[in-house]
């Protein structure tokens, strides 16, 4: 493959450095040509952000695949950025250990894409999300330079900390090299109930209820506003306590309960990553977890491709619509603008705590609609933290927050 | 307004009223009896009299005190309640430091965004004794928790016996206002408990940068909802060997307990005479643990943690009999350091982290250094997440033993290192470690390091001279220890 798409934009050349030290003299040369370039593990995320201001060549990281260090009795593994989760998965579960972060494709998407983009799903309910799981990183820099932070231990403050500044940064600071994190122990016992609700008061009473119940769910997703789907993991006797209690709580807040099945959950699962894949347009509603985000995407006005899928204690909820959900420009009316004003209205009625994340747009819209809305207070800061690390303007420029 | 004596140099006496225009009179201090509360943290062994100490009472306050600060070129160096461990408090040469004692307000607790927000020197458990009639609580519990403050635990990336499960204080604050160097008044972060804020996490680069990139004056902290049972273990061994062993079983189980906290006999023979707790002094080592969460699952997880002590060795495993004995056991640990009063003149506290299943190997590497050096070591740490805190007692009025004792905590922190750990794991690095910082990084680490750092602040002017290893305190040698010349006349000793 010669080219890449990478929000819009083609690459003119494709490399895949086999270690770090080539990827750090591919990132020198590109840096002394002045080529800008991008970096891209699976490319699952590959529709995230705005169009790069420029982009020459794309880093693909997927051959940097190695298990580096595996501790088991210490719960840590060091692998390199370009592994699949499921590989990562595979070599976790030899010794019952897993790695908790959901992603749409764990046969594509890699452990640097993950950090890149923060991606997380609905355990983050229990887990957390990169952030909580990384401990150290190896990068190299827009300059070429390799260099780590953080550590292989569980604990560590030594040093200003790289890893969490890596974490989201989409690429804009560097290549995530490889990486060292904490893994789970993967549960005895796992069983999920959906709970069916008429009312949205209900929906929000039941999974208020789950945490004053003191349970502590795997993950509690709301799919189509209406379904709240539960997921306990732990031991056989801790799982099967709080599925008690949550039917208790179902039948205290007039929700219709039913353990699903294997299948079924799976079947649910399928519908949160479908949220998080399909569709030209896929954008993520972010507020306080007060706020019912999950009734906030309704105000598009064409009919979603997917199942909405919220996490209502997280204050997080996923859309997605077919391309001519959204219509282009039409007389009197752009097509961006429909968007702004879902953007505002999400604002208004989040006492301006609200935001509106864009996942990915059709090509029309591109360069139109900024995926990540007006930066931030501290923008000035992180202006600042990209020309320190890309003073030259080439890493993926353009393509995150205002144009970092 | 403070008086001020007549000897007092009259260019002191402009700063001060200069800053007193800001924060008023008393506010302002630059008497050298006043100062002396400043001249050093919990690291005992330095000193250092700042210029001048102000003490804003609001984020106005201390923006204008940075602001000004900076039109007169004095270095800062922003202090909490002063018990950090590293030195990161330690006054810089002609400094001012910028204390944040006044700011102590729970400005509000939001239960259904789960954070409140506070100011900095609000006390690490205030945050939790507001909460717990709710059935709510913040996290992170270093050992001095009833006494140190939110703004310094941000600065250090405080942690506790607790984090292991839970984490740190970087994965509690989701939020922060930060007075940039140049007196800027920022939002970082969440604004409301909103998640994932746009762009590069500033917080986490803010928080454990020990006063390098500004002073918080506002944070949004996460709360949790407490657990529906705790259940505490006590258990004792025959020696470390066993105990360490008993806490990789745990670990490699796939256990994850809420806390486990080992000592060794040393370690519990202190405690037992500081506070009465009802310990066997006939046991090498103990392991306190916690295994919290539902009711149903505890039972079942500590029973499991029961048997895999007893299969590594464990001579007898308790169960506290009601919450007093319990929360006794803990005050116990919380109370170590200062017990080793009870059995040393002196004590220096170390702090380095191994992986979890090399524990006991790493503690024998210590106690043959202490042999060596013919000096003791007591061991009282957080095993479960591999942070030893070794304690090597010594007594200062023997000519050479301090000096020992210092040469001995950087052997220590070099096993670290040699095993795969880190320098520290939750004191900060400080004055007191910087030279170590330069073995476990390398100069383009650290490069880059410094890179984070100058975005904040590129006149280096916040506390300077901590965390990052120069030539001029390290020299070629890092690590080489000098002894402060208070501590040559028997002035100060450590901890």
């Amino acid at each position: 493959m010669s080219s890449i798409v990478v929000a819009g934009v083609a690459s003119r050349d494709v490399v895949t450095p086999r270690t770090v030290e080539e990827l750090a003299d591919t990132v020198r040369e590109l840096l002394g040509a002045r080529r800008p370039f991008a970096f891209v593990g699976g490319g699952t995320q590959i529709d995230l952000g705005n169009p790069p201001k420029a982009l020459d060549t794309i880093v693909r990281t997927v051959a940097l695949d190695r298990v580096v260090d595996y501790i088991p009795e210490d719960q840590t593994i060091t692998v390199e950025a370009g592994i699949s989760l499921a590989e990562l998965d595979r070599v976790l579960a030899q010794y019952g250990q897993m790695f908790p972060l959901d992603v749409v494709d764990r046969n594509r998407a890699t452990v640097g894409g993950v950090i890149a983009t923060n991606a997380y799903g609905r355990r983050r309910q229990r887990y957390g999300t990169a952030k909580d799981l990384i401990l150290g990183v190896e990068i190299v820099r827009p300059d070429g330079v390799r260099a780590r932070g953080g550590g292989k231990v569980v604990k560590n403050v030594a040093g200003f900390d790289l890893p969490k500044l890596m974490v989201g940064s989409l690429g804009t600071l560097g290549a995530i090299a490889s990486a060292t994190f904490r893994v789970y122990p993967l549960p005895a016992a796992t069983r999920s109930a959906a709970l069916r609700f008429d009312h949205a008061d209900d929906v929000t009473a039941a999974a208020k209820a789950v945490l004053e119940r003191r349970l502590e769910p795997e993950s509690l997703a709301l799919y189509n506003h209406d379904t709240l789907v539960v997921t306990f993991a732990g031991t056989e006797a801790g799982v099967d306590a709080q599925m008690r209690t949550l039917l208790e709580i179902a039948f205290a807040t007039q929700g219709e309960a039913r353990e699903l099945t294997a299948l079924e959950q799976e079947s649910y699962e399928q519908r949160e990553r479908a949220v998080r894949r399909d569709g030209a347009w896929r954008f993520r509603i972010i507020a306080p977890p007060a706020v019912r985000v999950a009734t906030l995407g309704s105000y598009v006005a064409g009919s979603p491709l997917a199942v909405p899928v919220a996490y209502p204690q997280l204050g997080v909820a996923l859309h997605a619509y077919a391309a001519d959900a959204i219509p282009p420009d039409t007389p009197g009316r752009s097509g961006a603008s429909q968007f702004e004003d879902l953007r505002r209205y999400v604002g208004s009625r989040t006492g301006g705590h609200g935001r509106l994340v864009i996942d990915a747009m059709p090509n029309w819209a591109r360069g139109k609609i900024d995926s990540w809305g007006s930066p931030p207070p501290s923008f000035a800061l992180m202006r600042s933290m990209k020309a320190s690390f890309d003073p030259h303007g080439l890493c993926n420029a353009g393509r995150f927050v205002g144009g970092l | 307004m403070t008086t001020l004596a007549p000897s007092v140099d009259p260019r002191l006496a402009l700063l001060q009223t200069r800053f007193a225009a800001v924060v008023g009179g008393k506010n302002a201090i630059v008497s050298p009896a006043e100062l002396r509360t400043y001249e050093c943290d919990g690291l005992l062994g330095y000193r250092v009299r700042p210029r001048i100490v102000v003490l804003p009472g609001s984020t106005e306050e201390v923006a204008a005190c940075v602001k000004l600060a900076r039109e007169l070129y004095l270095p800062v160096v922003p202090r909490g309640a002063g018990t950090g461990l590293s030195g990161g408090a330690l006054p810089s040469e002609g400094s001012i430091v910028i204390g944040l004692s006044r700011m102590k307000k729970i400005l509000e607790v939001d239960l259904d965004n789960r954070i409140a927000r506070v100011q900095p020197g609000v006390i690490n458990l205030d945050i939790t004794r507001v909460l717990a009639p709710d059935g709510y609580y913040y996290a992170p519990d270093p050992s001095s928790q009833s006494v140190c403050t939110i703004g310094g635990n941000i600065a250090e990336n405080s942690g506790g016996a607790h984090c292991l499960k839970y984490g740190f204080t970087v994965n509690h604050i989701v939020g922060l206002t930060l007075v940039t160097p140049d007196g800027a008044i920022v939002q970082l972060g969440s604004a409301a408990g909103e998640p994932d804020p746009l762009g590069y996490d500033l917080v986490g680069v803010v928080v454990g940068s020990e006063g390098m990139t500004g002073i918080v004056t506002e944070a949004l902290v996460r709360v949790l909802r407490s657990p529906e049972r705790t259940q505490t273990l006590v258990a004792t061994f025959p020696s470390c060997d066993e105990a360490g062993d008993a806490v990789s079983r745990i670990i490699g189980s796939g256990i994850v307990p809420a806390a486990i906290e080992m000592c060794d006999a040393l370690a519990i023979e202190a405690i037992v005479a500081a506070t009465g707790v009802d310990w066997p002094l006939d046991c090498g080592a103990l392991l306190l643990m916690d295994y919290d969460g539902v009711m149903a699952e505890v039972a079942e997880i500590a029973a499991r943690a029961d048997q895999l002590c007893r299969d590594a060795g464990a001579i007898e495993i308790r169960a506290p009999k009601d919450e007093a004995e319990r929360l006794l056991a803990w005050k116990g640990r919380k109370a170590a350091f200062a017990a080793m009063g009870r059995i040393s003149p002196n004590y220096f506290v170390q702090d380095g982290v191994i992986p979890r299943k090399d524990i006991a190997a790493v503690l024998r590497e210590i106690a043959a250094l202490g042999a060596s050096a013919g000096l003791r070591i007591a061991n009282v740490f957080h095993a479960g997440d591999g942070n030893l805190h070794p304690l090597v007692l010594y007594d200062a009025r023997i000519p050479g033993q301090e000096a020992a004792a210092e040469r001995v905590g950087g052997e220590i922190l070099r096993v670290c290192l040699k095993y795969g750990g880190s320098v520290t794991g939750e004191h900060g690095v400080g004055h007191d470690k910087l030279c170590y910082l330069g073995e476990q990084f390398s100069a383009d680490d650290l490069e880059t390091m410094q890179a984070v750092r100058t975005v904040f602040d590129p006149e280096l002017r916040f506390n300077p001279d901590k965390m990052f290893p120069t030539p001029r305190l390290c020299g070629d040698r890092p690590g080489a220890y000098v002894a402060h010349p208070t501590e040559q006349t028997g002035e100060a000793g450590r901890g």
